[in-house]
């Protein structure tokens, strides 16, 4: 276990801080994306294949958050 | 785990809720307990020694939005290259208390006990929160050059 790649950083920390700050802009991307695509007119389940996910899954996830934001969508 | 805790100790949980909300997380992190710290109407002494460091609410913010910059930077990424919305997006719930918080409030019952105080205060919180040795918030007061064992230690002195 001698070599290391050029991506790996120096300090462990660091390696798991930018998977922390990864996931969080992730995770606000995934708000932002399946906002914006609802409004555009996909529906659920076209969003739940796109995320390679199930529908209940993406609908258990966003379908409170945006119930306000996108009139008749449940 | 709330019983020992001071009114004050409680306002500052409930805020720290609040900045959660305000940043569209899902979750009560050990950074929504230091805003809330930060904030002068809710922290008292905690707050005042924050602000001694620069780290009123605004300089919280700054530091916390630093080291997410610098952490993405690692894997190469930049907050630059996204178009994120300005507001942050409604809460999917009410947020869940997270580990980070938990782990804070446990070193401050802790902090409590060894100095044989028997409520909890907002100073024991922020002793708590700056007591963690790894994760976002040692990283940010690192990213805005305080020194996190001076400020905790002078947090532990502090009265009421």
């Amino acid at each position: 276990m001698t070599s290391t790649t050029p991506t790996h950083p120096a300090d462990p920390a660091d390696g798991l801080a930018a998977v922390v700050a990864l996931r969080r802009l992730a995770d606000r991307l995934e708000d932002a994306e399946v906002e914006r695509v609802l409004a555009d007119g996909w529906t659920w389940e076209q969003v739940a294949e796109a995320l390679g996910v199930s529908r209940q899954a993406v609908h258990k996830k966003h379908a409170r958050r945006l119930a306000d934001q996108i009139p008749g969508r449940r | 785990m709330f019983e020992r805790f001071s009114k004050d100790a409680r306002t500052v949980v409930k805020q720290a809720e609040q900045e959660a909300l305000a940043l569209g997380s899902p979750t009560i992190e050990a950074e929504h307990l230091l805003l809330a710290l930060a904030d002068e109407r809710v922290g008292g002494p905690a707050a005042a020694l924050l602000r001694d460091e620069g780290l009123d609410p605004d300089g919280v913010h700054a530091a916390l939005e630093r080291e997410t910059e610098l952490s993405l930077a690692v894997a190469g990424v930049s907050l630059a290259d996204f178009t994120l919305p300005e507001t942050p997006p409604a809460p999917r719930r009410k947020p869940r208390v997270a580990a980070s918080t938990r782990r804070a409030l446990e070193r401050a019952l802790k902090t409590a006990a060894a100095r044989g105080d028997r409520r909890i205060g907002s100073r024991h919180v922020l002793v708590g929160v700056l007591r963690a040795e790894v994760g976002t918030v040692p990283r940010a007061l690192a990213a805005a050059g305080v020194d996190r064992i001076a400020l905790a230690t002078r947090a532990e002195s502090l009265g009421g």
